[in-house]
């Protein structure tokens, strides 16, 4: 049984194989090309040659169709839609609909912007689709990153699960008591300390005992920290790595010289 | 782009600014005093009532958010930085588990901790009207800070509900920073308000021995006084807070 | 030799007003394996937390006497130093799974990533620490999937993987059914066999009876028995003191004030009691 932690999904594939770190430069190097990019087409062209290809390599392109169509196309839809009627930018109006004026403009602006808003969603979507949290933290934690984050990282990935299924036991248990989650809203509102209480008070009680258990383990130990897991990183790894620092710099620097 | 390298240079005193109370805290020792044993096993838990809470709050379909309760609780007894984490990676772990569109944010989320844990360090956080208090410092911290943010990724109008209004405004002839910040200041009080009134009842329902083994108990201590009292200040200082907000949006817009 | 030696200890918690240990003088040998008994609120959990360190490293408060443990003397080392030695077990399985790890293996070499044992000599010392357990087969399980009696054996195993001279149990078995309670004694029985240092916070006298080479009785705070398995857990000033004490010996009790229980000595488990009832 697995339960679902994070999007990651389990896969053999060459995106799967990289570096964390080379993947997680690679998430942001795009986000940060698309958003910095002096050209219009930026964006649509990274979905095109760099979002849906990492996808296809790494063998997640189901996945990541589901979550666009789940999570990124109703946000990006709903800003295209918005800005496209409300951005008041001159120029040539399309039509006019009461007190609405879109115009060529406004138009072309909302799909850059929707699009940008795409490419960054689409590219972290995919980094956690094939980047298995354990990895990531165990590779930062041996480039220098203090072991306390690797902590606070996955054991809130392994805390929110309980602690949803124990809201979902809390909200039966006072609904059969008559507890109101439907009416009208001072109900509703009046609701909410009897769910969050035991909720709260019952992980914070917690709290001790679980810094006792971690310290009893060495957890402020002093010493140079080591690890179970190796990491691969690969000459391979680091050349995408520098590639992405060199392109990521190109990209501003055009952004300042020619706009 | 003159406009660009003005803000450019704010942001440039903001990140200073942080970057000299960071090195104060850690050359000063209270740093290491504040991220103790127990508040990294606190942060986790922090974190996952942000969202259990922010979710609950989402089933009872109440107006606000409420998503950073377990924030504001770090950040009053475990400092300002511990708060600051405590924002920043529930903004992370929200996105890498349930929506990556929440990544951008984080930086709200971080000021959200830092400003309220700030407030708390200065004795704001004692009783009822105080909390009000913090809760529209905090606010206010939150609005100006999500907007560059609006502003540069999402170009104003985002994809929350609240952008009718930022659209609204827009169309009224207001520029784009105005309109994103009079949204924020029009909706971010109530929620924040709320956010530190509920961390404060649960502070004050945690039992002395726990608080006293936290970093900072002091910040916890509950200010004396008849509560009906307190409660009756707070309200009116909600009530002035507002008529603030009002004045200042007046302000913002008119200018 | 004395690897526990506890000299006019008292002890208070902060914020309060009295003193939860009084005036403890405690000796414990190296491969001795010691019950402590008491009612609940008598301080077991305290004196296990001051032989772990954590009274006072962790809990502050206000400690006099001395207390020095595999080496160590409290008052002149860190809490770092001390967990590299004694070992602690307790309660609550669940509160004891780090969450820093998704599969038992990693749990059980956390402890060891954090003290920089090399990556080497880790999972040969993992796979050692699971045998000597039993728990080899959970190894890629998620910790969080586990029973109450697995958990706490995980708890077990990760502590022992850090190999301390003197471990510390303090009711490991309280929270666990039947079945988890005579899993984790059975992890107990085998470390008393190869000769550990066991301190056992416990309630249940029968599995002590079975194990303990010595007994102390705690009462508010002060030790008011210490002797062997037999002669402590059978004494009538436990009934006194309103400790809870097996059932066989209150039956032999009884059976004694109508003369049927003719032996000397009161029985503690099922055992000893049909044995002297054959007589
Ligand atoms: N953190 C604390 N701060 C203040 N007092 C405490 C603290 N922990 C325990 N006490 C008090 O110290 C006394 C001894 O507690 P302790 O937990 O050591 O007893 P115990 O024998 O382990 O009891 P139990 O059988 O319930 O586990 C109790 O009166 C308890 O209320
Ligand atoms: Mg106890």
């Amino acid at each position: 049984m697995q339960e679902r932690l994070s999007f990651y999904k389990k896969r053999e594939s060459a995106v799967h194989r990289l570096n964390p770190l080379s993947k997680l430069t690679l998430a942001l190097g795009i986000v940060f090309v698309s958003f910095l990019s002096p050209y219009y087409w930026t964006p649509h062209l990274l979905i095109l040659f760099a979002v849906i290809p990492l996808s296809l390599l790494g063998k997640v392109l189901r996945e990541y169709i589901n979550a666009m169509l789940r999570l990124i196309l109703p946000t990006a839809g709903f800003l295209f839609i918005m800005q496209a009627l409300f951005q008041p930018l001159e120029g040539v109006e399309l039509f006019r609909f009461g007190f609405l004026h879109p115009t060529q403009e406004s138009v072309l602006f909302a799909f850059a912007n929707a699009t940008r808003i795409v490419v960054m969603v689409s590219s972290f979507t995919i980094f956690l689709l094939t980047t298995h949290p354990n990895e990531l933290m165990t590779d930062l934690t041996r480039r220098g990153l203090p072991g306390q984050f690797a902590y606070v990282i996955i054991s809130t990935l392994q805390i929110i699960p309980q602690m949803q299924a124990k809201a979902q036991t809390i909200i039966a248990a006072q609904r059969s008591r008559g507890l109101d989650t439907e009416s009208t809203f001072f109900k509703r509102a009046g609701s909410l300390i009897p769910l969050v209480g035991p909720l709260v008070f019952g992980s914070l009680v917690e709290v001790e005992e679980r810094a006792i258990a971690i310290e009893a383990r060495g957890f402020t130990s002093t010493r140079v920290k080591t690890s179970l897991n190796s990491i691969p990183d690969t000459n391979k790894d680091k050349l995408i790595r520098w590639s992405l620092i060199v392109i990521i710099i190109v990209t501003l620097a055009s952004r300042i010289w020619l706009s | 782009m003159s406009i660009i390298s003005e803000n450019a240079v704010y942001f440039i005193i903001a990140v200073a600014i942080i970057v000299i109370l960071l090195v104060w805290s850690y050359v000063t020792g209270r740093m290491r005093k504040d991220f103790s044993t127990t508040t990294w096993v606190l942060i986790p838990v922090a974190i996952a009532i942000n969202i259990a809470i922010g979710q609950i709050v989402v089933t009872l379909k109440l107006p606000v958010f409420l998503d950073s309760i377990g924030t504001v609780l770090v950040a009053v007894v475990a400092g300002p930085w511990a708060g600051a984490l405590t924002g920043t990676l529930s903004n992370i772990i929200w996105g890498a588990t349930i929506d990556p569109n929440a990544f951008p944010w984080f930086p709200v989320a971080f000021f959200i901790g830092l400003v309220s844990g700030l407030m708390a360090n200065a004795g704001w956080f004692k009783n009822w009207w105080k909390v009000a208090v913090t809760g529209f410092v905090v606010a206010l911290a939150s609005a100006i800070v999500s907007t560059p943010i609006a502003v540069y990724l999402y170009g104003g109008i985002t994809a929350s509900g609240s952008s009718f209004i930022t659209a609204y405004l827009l169309q009224t002839g207001q520029g784009v920073v105005q309109a994103v910040l009079s949204t924020g200041f029009l909706v971010e009080p109530v929620d924040k308000i709320t956010t530190a009134m509920l961390a404060f009842a649960i502070i004050q329902g945690l039992s002395k021995r726990f608080v006293a083994r936290l970093p900072r108990p002091e910040n916890a201590e509950v200010e004396g006084g008849a509560s009906q009292t307190q409660l009756f200040i707070a309200i009116g200082v909600v009530i002035l807070l507002v008529l603030f907000a009002a004045f200042m949006l007046g302000n913002i817009l008119g200018g | 030799m004395a690897i526990v030696n506890l000299q006019n200890v008292t002890y208070r918690y902060p914020l309060t007003d009295e003193s939860v240990l009084k005036n403890i003088n405690l000796q414990v040998d190296e491969g001795e394996f010691l019950a402590v008994i008491g009612p609940n609120g008598s301080g077991k959990s305290t004196l296990c937390y001051t032989l772990a360190g954590f009274v006072p490293h962790f809990f502050k408060g206000e400690i006099s006497g001395s207390v020095e443990v595999a080496g160590l003397e409290s008052s002149a080392s860190t809490l770092d130093e001390w967990v590299m030695n004694v070992g602690l077990a307790f309660q609550n399985p669940f509160n004891q799974i780090s969450g820093a790890k998704f599969t038992v293996f990693e749990e059980i070499a956390f402890g060891l990533e954090n003290i920089g044992v090399p990556r080497e000599e880790m999972k040969p010392r993992v796979e050692d620490a699971m045998k000597l357990t039993g728990i080899t087969d959970l190894a890629d399980r998620s910790p969080y999937s586990l029973s109450g009696g697995q958990q706490q054996r995980v708890a077990l195993t990760s502590i022992l993987v850090m190999q301390p001279k003197v471990l510390v149990l303090d009711e490991p078995t309280s929270q666990l059914d039947p079945i988890g309670t005579r899993e984790v004694f059975g992890v107990i029985r085998t470390l008393a066999e190869k000769g550990m240092t066991v301190i056992l916070a416990e309630h249940k006298v029968e599995w002590i009876a079975n194990f303990a080479d010595r007994v102390i009785a705690l009462h508010e705070g002060q030790i008011i028995l210490d002797g062997l398995p037999g002669e402590v857990l059978t004494s009538d000033i436990l009934l006194e003191k309103g400790f809870g004490i097996s059932r066989y010996t209150s039956v032999a009790r009884k059976a004694r004030a109508i003369g049927l229980w003719k032996n000397s000595n009161l029985p503690v488990t099922l055992d000893e009691a049909v044995d002297g009832f054959k007589r």
